[in-house]
């Protein structure tokens, strides 16, 4: 008989500051040793169930309570988040903010710390915990020279010192890029087998978590559970698509392709038996589908040779050289560190090359300022919040505008266009704290587009978003490209936005440009996928297992999915 | 990345390598020590030893040469102020003045003025190193368990040690939010545009910056307390090492030296000390 670890039972959670419940009837048992997907778009409640797992409510969040929720026998209202934080382990998603120690050693050793242990007992356990996430070369680290990923095992080091039995994670992949996302999972799997505990673990990208074996999945939907099943059984339901999750790529392609899919391992790319399918997919793809010829159009920027340094000794960037043509769509990728965000300020105009030209439209602009580079070039951060400066949507479009001292006229001019442009204009009088995340991003767009930029920079656009926004957000800049021809650049390294929806990818790696061509070549390309810190998309492992050229196959996929969004 | 002359992790030398508790200890002995007196005897020794400690703890030449010059040329025109406003404090705190030289009526040099000022000088400079050497030595981890072992409450001296952790993510943070404001046309070369003008421009990033900053504190008082915050009455740290013979020694200092200071204010209050000393 399995021993449950988590129960709830017509469980109810309602924010005290919010008129409806977030968790509505909540019947779930996770059972001992289970590893566990929780899966749902943004907004759908599985933040809030991990708050209830992990203590957090009632503890730091107020709200009203209906029914039982146990964990590890004990019973959340009745416990203190100390009790429960000894029984469930909480790798936040942020992980930067879960570092408070100021070293590694301090970092996994702070709970210890809040236990009152001598230090002598807490150095060996440290360096224990340390060693079980390959860490313990690092303790004298301070967190500002660690990666994401390195951060993110510091963490999971620091929450395995107590017995605890269940080990939680919010969003694991969020801030990692593709090849550490790969990492991390790995990882987790390893820790759940050696270390025998449940492991609940909250995401939205699907495809990412399945990379390792899951035991169930269970979907969540407007507070409520709407699935609880194996991972096969879900990919076969129409679920994913009904609930604004993106379904794995090779499971999309062979669907696109016609094909029935039958039960058994297909969860997994590298596991799923192809021969069923093999000749369909093979009669599918020589299919051609009408694609649209792209005409070259005329040079917007020009980077000749350039090469950065913030001192005489060492560049950040060296030799880098491409054009952008106007209406282009390009993805700029690159692992941190390797100039993707120094590439941005100097198109900007922030920084200045050491060496080399940037021409805009021909013209050498070191005779411009920052300013009047701003008109030409756009810039909009990842995180809306960081760039919001006023309470109203309207000031808030037209704060570039002023600063560049328009005329009323002008302002109110440009400013209702770009609101149109971005399906604001009805909402020009709401104030900004009443939006949704996608909206706001939408706000800072339309605050750039007012200036009627030529070439736009987006850092991130779509970081931490779940499917329907980044959907949301993304066809919206799509369809700015294509009826105003606005040319845009993404700095990413989410590889689905790189392959749907850019033409061409520019990709850095240690201060060096290594890479310029179709997105489809650029990833097929197996060096510079490891150098740029990537990872092969299941579309090219399918192509691959059929042996398909993979290039060729990622492209008439993409036909498909712009056939598909266009209907 | 940390531009700070603060370190994160402890350094070889032999103040680095004392323990948080005897450094914390030693530092406010030496402070009150400075602070309850204007005798030279006692001040001398003390700057000297903040001399040695500082070349002892072999700074970055770079990181320290701005901050020690702007703090003594600070206190020049603090002592400057001093006389403007005062030339006969001398005479205030020694009783007798003799003149050495004359600019006006009321403008005069006395050498007690001159031997008051010096002093005056020297005190602030004396604070100011063993301050330095303080700062140099430690790591803002040792400041809180040296905190806590002088019976602070550990969530106060974890106050301080969050301060010194998030101070760089902060900074970041600033320099993006800069970064799309000048973008935006936001002007901060400080040649185009007047001071109050930038002021003002700065207060627009600050918005941003502070609704953010929100954000992750929500994050880390949630990291927090996951990990058992605020539990017991009692805490320990990682980062204090117990005592060593060097700890001991230094203890035997800072101890002898707290009762001399006792003594001495004990003798200021009651029997009539003199709190500044003049030889001739």
């Amino acid at each position: 008989m399995k021993k449950p670890v988590i129960e709830f039972k017509d469980f109810s959670f309602r924010y005290k500051s919010q008129t409806k419940e977030t968790l509505k009837n909540i019947n779930l048992t996770i059972y001992e040793g289970e590893k566990v997907l929780l899966l749902g778009p943004s907004g759908c409640g599985k933040s809030t169930l991990a708050h209830c797992i992990n203590g957090l409510i009632p503890f730091s969040y107020d709200g009203e309570i209906k029914g039982s929720c146990k964990i590890a026998s004990l019973e959340i209202v009745q416990s203190s988040i100390f009790q429960l934080s000894s029984q469930v382990g909480t790798v936040l998603q942020d992980s930067d903010a879960q570092f408070v120690g100021l070293s590694v050693g301090e970092d996994i050793a702070y709970a210890l710390e809040n236990d009152n242990m001598p230090r002598e007992e807490m150095i060996p356990r440290v360096y224990e915990s340390a060693k079980m996430v390959d860490m313990h070369e690092f303790l004298n680290h301070v967190p500002y020279d660690l990666s994401g990923g390195q951060k993110q095992r510091v963490a999971l080091a620091g929450i395995m010192h107590d017995d605890v039995k269940i080990l939680l994670f919010d969003e694991p992949l969020a801030a990692l890029d593709p090849m550490m996302g790969n990492d991390a999972i790995d990882l987790i799997d390893r820790i759940y087998r050696e270390q025998k505990k449940t492991v609940v673990i909250i995401e939205h990208r699907l495809e990412d978590v399945l990379y390792r074996h899951v035991d169930r999945v269970i979907l969540m939907q407007d507070g409520q559970i709407i699935a609880d099943m194996t991972p096969d059984e879900l990919l076969l339901s129409h679920l994913l698509k009904d609930n604004g999750i993106r379904e794995p790529l090779y499971i999309t392609a062979l669907k696109n392709a016609g094909c029935q899919l039958q039960p058994g391992h297909i969860s997994n790319v590298y596991d799923i038996d192809l021969e069923p399918y093999r000749q369909q997919l093979i009669e599918d793809f020589q299919q051609t589908l009408p694609s649209q010829p792209q005409q070259q159009q005329e040079v917007v920027i020009e980077v000749k040779d350039l090469s950065f340094g913030y001192n005489a000794h060492q560049n950040v960037l060296e030799h880098v050289s491409f054009d952008i043509h106007k209406g282009e769509k390009i993805a700029i990728i690159g692992k941190n560190g390797a100039g993707k965000s120094t590439i941005a300020k100097l198109l900007c105009g922030i920084l200045r090359p050491t060496h080399g030209q940037i021409l805009l439209k021909g013209q050498d602009y070191m005779q411009y300022s920052i300013k009047e580079i701003g008109e030409m070039i756009g810039y909009v951060m990842q995180n809306p919040n960081q760039m919001i400066v006023k309470d109203m949507i309207k000031d808030e479009v037209a704060l570039g505008l002023m600063l560049h001292g328009y005329s009323k006229q002008e302002i109110d001019e440009n400013v209702e266009e770009a609101l149109k442009m971005c399906n604001l204009y009805s909402m020009r009088n709401w104030p900004v704290s009443a939006l949704s995340y996608g909206q706001k991003k939408r706000v800072t767009i339309a605050s750039i587009l007012a200036m009627k930029p030529d070439v736009m920079i987006l850092d991130e656009p779509t970081a931490g978003q779940d499917y329907r926004v980044y959907t949301e957000i993304m066809t919206f800049l799509d369809q700015l490209n294509k009826e105003y021809g606005i040319t845009i650049l993404f700095i990413t390294h989410d590889m689905h936005l790189a392959i749907e929806y850019t033409d061409r990818a520019i990709v850095f790696s240690e201060g060096t440009c290594i890479g310029d061509d179709s997105v489809f070549k650029i990833l097929s390309n197996e060096d510079i996928i490891q150098r740029a810190h990537l990872k092969e998309t299941s579309l090219f492992t399918l192509a691959k297992r059929i042996g398909l050229p993979c290039d060729e196959f990622t492209e008439h996929f993409i036909e498909h999915e712009r056939m598909n969004r266009h209907e | 990345m940390n531009n700070f002359i603060i370190n994160l992790i402890p350094g070889e030398t032999f103040l680095h390598k004392l323990s948080g508790t005897t450094k914390v200890r030693l530092f406010f002995v030496l402070i009150v020590y400075l602070i309850m007196s204007f005798d030279l005897r006692l001040i001398v020794p003390v700057l000297i030893l903040g001399i040695i400690g500082l070349i002892s703890l072999k700074p970055k030449l770079k990181s320290v040469r701005y901050i020690i010059i702007f703090v003594v040329v600070m206190n020049l025109v603090n002592i400057l102020l001093y006389y403007l406003a005062n030339p006969h404090l001398g005479m205030l705190y020694f009783g007798h003045e003799t003149i050495w030289f004359q600019f006006t009526d009321h403008y005069i040099v006395t050498y007690e003025e001159v031997w008051f000022l010096l002093s005056r000088f020297l005190k602030m400079i004396a604070s100011f190193l063993i301050s330095l050497d303080f700062i140099l030595a430690i790591t803002p981890s040792e400041f809180a368990a040296g905190l806590y072992s002088c019976k602070v409450p550990y969530k106060i001296c974890t106050i301080v040690e969050m301060a010194f952790r998030y101070i760089p993510d902060i900074a970041r943070d600033y320099q993006n939010i800069k970064v799309s404001m000048q973008a935006r046309g936001v002007e901060l070369d400080p040649k185009k545009t007047g001071l109050i003008k930038r002021i003002k421009q700065n207060i627009l990033i600050l918005i941003p910056l502070v609704i953010t900053s929100f954000d992750r504190i929500g994050n880390i008082s949630n990291a927090m307390d996951l990990r058992g915050f605020g539990k017991g009455k009692k805490r320990s740290y990682y980062s204090e090492h117990g005592e060593t013979p060097n700890d001991r020694k230094v203890k035997v200092v800072y101890i002898l030296l707290g009762i001399f200071v006792v003594a001495y204010i004990i003798g200021r209050v009651f029997f009539n000390v003199s709190e500044v000393w003049y030889p001739f």
